[in-house]
């Protein structure tokens, strides 16, 4: 299996000597092309810096990333914006859909942006549109669209440049239990059908279960690591809760 | 508390207020600058006609600061409103936190009010120092001389810019209280989200609009070029309005369609922003088209001022030299009906009243102007050459060509210095400074050239029109006059006699005209005890000193109103983008994130900004430069004009001022996107 993401002892430093908050300290993985991996932990453990680390939106204070062989820690800034656009694909909690597009503008924005020739663009956007069951909603402005409508054109604006690695911060937080299932079985579907590499930051073990793998994160650094393998969704979600109990927080959010 | 509040609000959203506030001290500034032209010219030593002028242009400028004061309380309230409705989510969490409407208001207003005071005192202090430097531009306009530099505060204009501002305040506050009771927290808390949606949802609709709005325009234009400026009748109300109606539609449609017409081309929607920066125009749509389409009127008004303003000052003192030959010059006029005796000598009769010509006359010339039979049909072979100004008049071509004696030429111009003219006994020439008509007459000598004067063939003595001045007058009024040769005179009709006359060097007018005066006093002449042998005179230092007010009055009153509407109008179009900023900041720091390179997100916004400021100047340009050709027709009546000197100093204008409001504007916007994102 072909390695897209290599993170190796990543840190990152906020503060100065006399008051050093470590937010993110020694971490070191790999992701698979094709894999659905989760990164689980409570508020203030280091997940989203983690991410921004990883998407290029923050740097980090020392360490390596490679994402498709590329060290995105020694890219300048418009080298990073041309790495950004066409290496990865971001899915937001609040969805950030521009207001004034409709959803197939939206959509077609991401491929405005890395300059695709218009032809192929409507080819390309009705093919996600269909691949993610918003066809019916691609006139209607974003807030003519339910929550679930929402991340789900924001999941296609993600995935149509046909991005390395999408990036996905807490992608059901803002969305009730079915708009969050029908979410997820789009990713697994994106997952199978276009073997899309998803990395998703939650602290919902719900949503988590539907990785692949996911690692846990305590204080920055690397907790537990949890693999799926052959067991069902059920049994793989009782692991994560007893994971997340061992962790000690979000009790809450047993099903 | 909120006092503190408001002070806090007013310094954090400084940015959105600088424009704002910039605007407002310099419409302080020249409101107060223009209305204390009366006290700047203590310092001047001013003639009796200057000072008239003077009081003139401050009493004009006076009616006219009422108007302005209307266009700048438009721009304040409007500005208030904008800025009321971009804080619409703070003012909404005020009221979730539970604040009343009425203390809400009352922060606003104390907001208002410190803006307020402090642009009128920033706009006073700079617009006392700007009006020193207004008073040596005045003094150079009248040609005088300074007695000395002196510092000059006019208190009637201080007051008169504090009240005419409190009040416009006092309106703003009116306004603002009314908007905020109006306000309802969901819709506060919502705002900014939804897109407003064009009424007209059809293509076919919005090309249809465009035609008709291009059918305005277009009747719009023919209607004022064959009607002219001069005549205010139904064709040029009309013309106006169709005008107003056309710029309308233009927007309403063009921003429905171009939007469609760039979606139909795919590969122009979805080339670079393109499809982000139209979305973004698109969705403040009716908003934007009615402000268009007013700012668009606004700047061809400015255009409109500026430059024929400008034009019309120049042509009058241009001409100025050339139509005043003689130091002072008297006319009288037989009419049909009177009963008055036949003057033949004017000087003679002058004298015999006792005036002491030759006390004060170095040399004098009198010009007898008879009736001829010929009329101005004679003289017209080519109709599509005569300007418009006269061939509107219908009338015009039965009206009588009048002759003059060529001795009697010749001595006007032999008084000027200038060659005189020789005739043989069957030959005339003619005569004519309106520069328009020239052409017409010099078709007529090169084509024909034949006349019959009183059953004499006379055939022209040159193929062009002699272009002298043979009297001193306020503009180059002779259409045409004959040259003929003295023995055809006889036993014309006199029609018109003019004294010409120089001064003895040294002598002053002043004492000559008094004298005038005394001897042809009003009673006097009432009661037919004395007879005047003049119905008017002109001298040159009167046409000097009128002329110099006149444009002084002219270009003043251009550039006053044209600065107002232009800062007014830019303003406007600055504080809609700058407020639209903090929602389009979001917007284009999500295009960040999504890859989008900084140069690509700085070229949408500078597009975007670009659109909202030369989209509406764009159109103004055309209609003004149909305004300013109908324009100029009427000011070419006065002498020559300087069409591109004119062009240059609005065009200059407009890219200091226009240009200026665009780059604040462009980057405000872009320093708010950045820090939004940081």
């Amino acid at each position: 299996m072909q390695t897209i993401l290599t993170v190796s002892n990543i840190e990152k430093y906020y503060g100065n000597k006399g008051n050093m908050t470590k937010a993110v300290d020694n971490i070191s993985f790999e992701v698979d092309k094709g894999e659905f991996i989760g990164i689980m932990g409570a508020s203030g453990s280091g997940k989203t810096t983690l991410l921004n680390c990883i998407s290029t939106i923050d740097s980090a204070t020392a360490g390596h990333i490679f994402i498709d062989g590329m060290d995105i820690t020694q890219l300048n800034s418009k080298k990073l914006s041309k790495f950004r656009r066409e290496q990865l694909g971001f899915i937001f909690q609040d969805f950030n859909l521009l207001d004034t597009l409709t959803a197939y503008e939206n959509i077609a924005l991401a491929l405005t942006i890395i300059k695709t020739p218009a032809g192929e663009i409507d080819v390309r956007v009705r093919h996600v549109a269909k691949e993610l069951e918003i066809e019916d909603v691609l006139k209607k402005y974003p807030y003519q669209m339910s929550g679930g409508q929402k991340q789900r054109v924001a999941c296609a604006r993600a995935i149509v440049t046909g991005p390395a690695l999408i990036l996905a911060d807490e992608p059901t937080g803002a969305l009730d239990s079915k708009s969050s299932r029908m979410l997820l079985e789009s990713f697994e579907k994106l997952n199978n059908n276009l073997s899309a590499t998803i990395l998703m930051v939650t602290h919902d073990a719900f949503t988590a279960s539907y990785c692949h793998r996911i690692l846990f994160i305590k204080d920055g650094k690397v907790f537990n690591e949890l693999v799926r393998g052959e067991d069902t969704r059920k049994q793989f979600f009782n692991k994560i809760i007893e994971v997340v109990t061992l962790l000690g927080g979000d009790n809450s959010n047993v099903l | 508390m909120f006092f503190k509040l408001a002070l806090k609000n007013v310094t954090k959203s400084i940015k959105d207020y600088t424009v704002y506030f910039l605007t407002m001290t310099f419409g302080v500034c020249l409101f107060y600058m223009f209305n204390s032209i009366d006290s700047q010219t203590t310092m001047m030593q001013l003639s009796a006609v200057q000072s008239d002028s003077i009081k003139m242009l401050s009493q004009t400028i006076a009616y006219v600061s009422v108007f302005i004061s209307v266009i700048l309380g438009f721009l304040i309230v409007y500005a208030n409103q904008f800025l009321i409705k971009r804080r619409k989510k703070e003012l909404g969490i005020y009221m979730t936190l539970g604040m009343e409407k009425g203390k809400i208001s009352r922060i606003v207003i104390l907001e208002t009010f410190l803006i307020g005071v402090f642009s009128l005192a920033v706009g006073l202090l700079v617009g006392i120092f700007a009006a020193q430097g207004l008073s040596v531009l005045t003094a150079k306009m009248f040609e005088v001389n300074l007695k000395a530099f002196q510092f000059t505060f006019s208190l009637q204009a201080f007051y008169k810019t504090l009240l005419y501002f409190s009040i416009i305040f006092l309106i703003v506050m009116i306004f603002n209280t009314v908007s905020i009771s109006k306000l309802k927290l969901i819709d506060l808390l919502t705002a900014g989200k939804k897109n407003e949606s064009l009424k007209i949802k059809r293509l076919w609709i919005s090309v249809i609009l465009f035609l008709v709005s291009v059918a305005c325009l277009g009747t719009a234009y023919y209607l004022i070029i064959q009607n002219g400026m001069l005549m205010i009748n139904s064709q040029f109300t009309t013309s106006i309005i169709l005008g107003c109606i056309g710029t309308l539609l233009f927007f309403l449609s063009l921003s429905g369609f171009l939007l469609r017409v760039v979606q139909s081309n795919k590969r122009l929607y979805f080339k670079n922003m393109n499809m982000f920066i139209l979305r973004q125009i698109n969705s403040k749509i009716n908003t934007t088209f009615v402000s268009m389409s007013v700012i668009c009127i606004m700047l061809l008004i400015t255009i409109g001022t500026l430059s024929t303003g400008m034009g019309l000052s120049s042509a009058l003192t241009k001409g100025v030299k050339d139509n005043t030959p003689y130091d002072i010059s008297f006319g009288y006029v037989y009419h049909e009906d009177d009963t008055r005796k036949q003057i033949k000598d004017l000087a003679q009769k002058m004298m015999d009243d006792k005036i002491d010509l030759n006390r004060y006359a170095k040399e004098y010339t009198q010009v007898t102007a008879y009736t001829s039979n010929i009329t101005f049909g004679d003289l017209i072979t080519d109709a599509s050459l005569l300007p418009q100004s006269i061939s509107s008049m219908s009338e015009i071509k039965k009206y009588a060509v009048t002759a003059i004696p060529l001795s009697e030429y010749n001595n006007a111009l032999k008084m000027q210095g200038q060659p005189t003219l020789t005739l043989k006994e069957n030959e005339f020439s003619v005569n004519c400074n309106f520069a328009q008509m020239q052409p017409v007459i010099n078709s007529f000598l090169s084509n024909n050239g034949k006349l019959n004067l009183n059953g004499k063939a006379l055939v022209s003595a040159e193929k062009t029109v002699q272009g002298s001045t043979y009297q001193t007058s306020m503009t180059a009024q002779d259409t045409v006059a004959l040259i003929v040769p003295d023995a055809l005179t006889k036993g014309l009709v006199r029609d018109q006699e003019i004294l010409n006359m120089n001064y003895k060097v040294g002598v002053n007018e002043q004492e000559f005209v008094q004298q005038l005066q005394t001897v042809y006093n009003k009673e006097a002449i009432n009661s037919e005890q004395i007879f005047r042998p003049y119905d008017w005179y002109y001298t040159k230092i009167k046409i000097y000193e009128q002329s110099t007010g006149l444009k002084t009055m002219v270009s003043y009153l251009a550039i006053y109103i044209g600065l107002v509407f232009l800062i007014t109008s830019a303003a406007v179009l600055a504080l809609q983008q700058l407020s639209e900023a903090s929602d389009n900041a979001e917007r284009y720091g999500l295009l960040k994130k999504l890859g989008a390179e900084e140069s690509m997100v700085n070229h949408a916004l500078f597009s975007q900004i670009a659109i909202y400021f030369f989209l509406p100047l764009s159109l103004a340009i055309i209609h003004s430069i149909v305004g300013i050709k109908v324009a100029n027709n009427v000011v070419s009546l006065l002498g020559g004009l300087d069409i591109l000197g004119n062009t240059i100093f609005t065009a200059a204008i407009f890219l200091v001022i226009y240009g200026g409001y665009f780059l604040a504007t462009y980057f405000g916007s872009k320093s708010m996107i950045r820090q939004n994102r940081n």
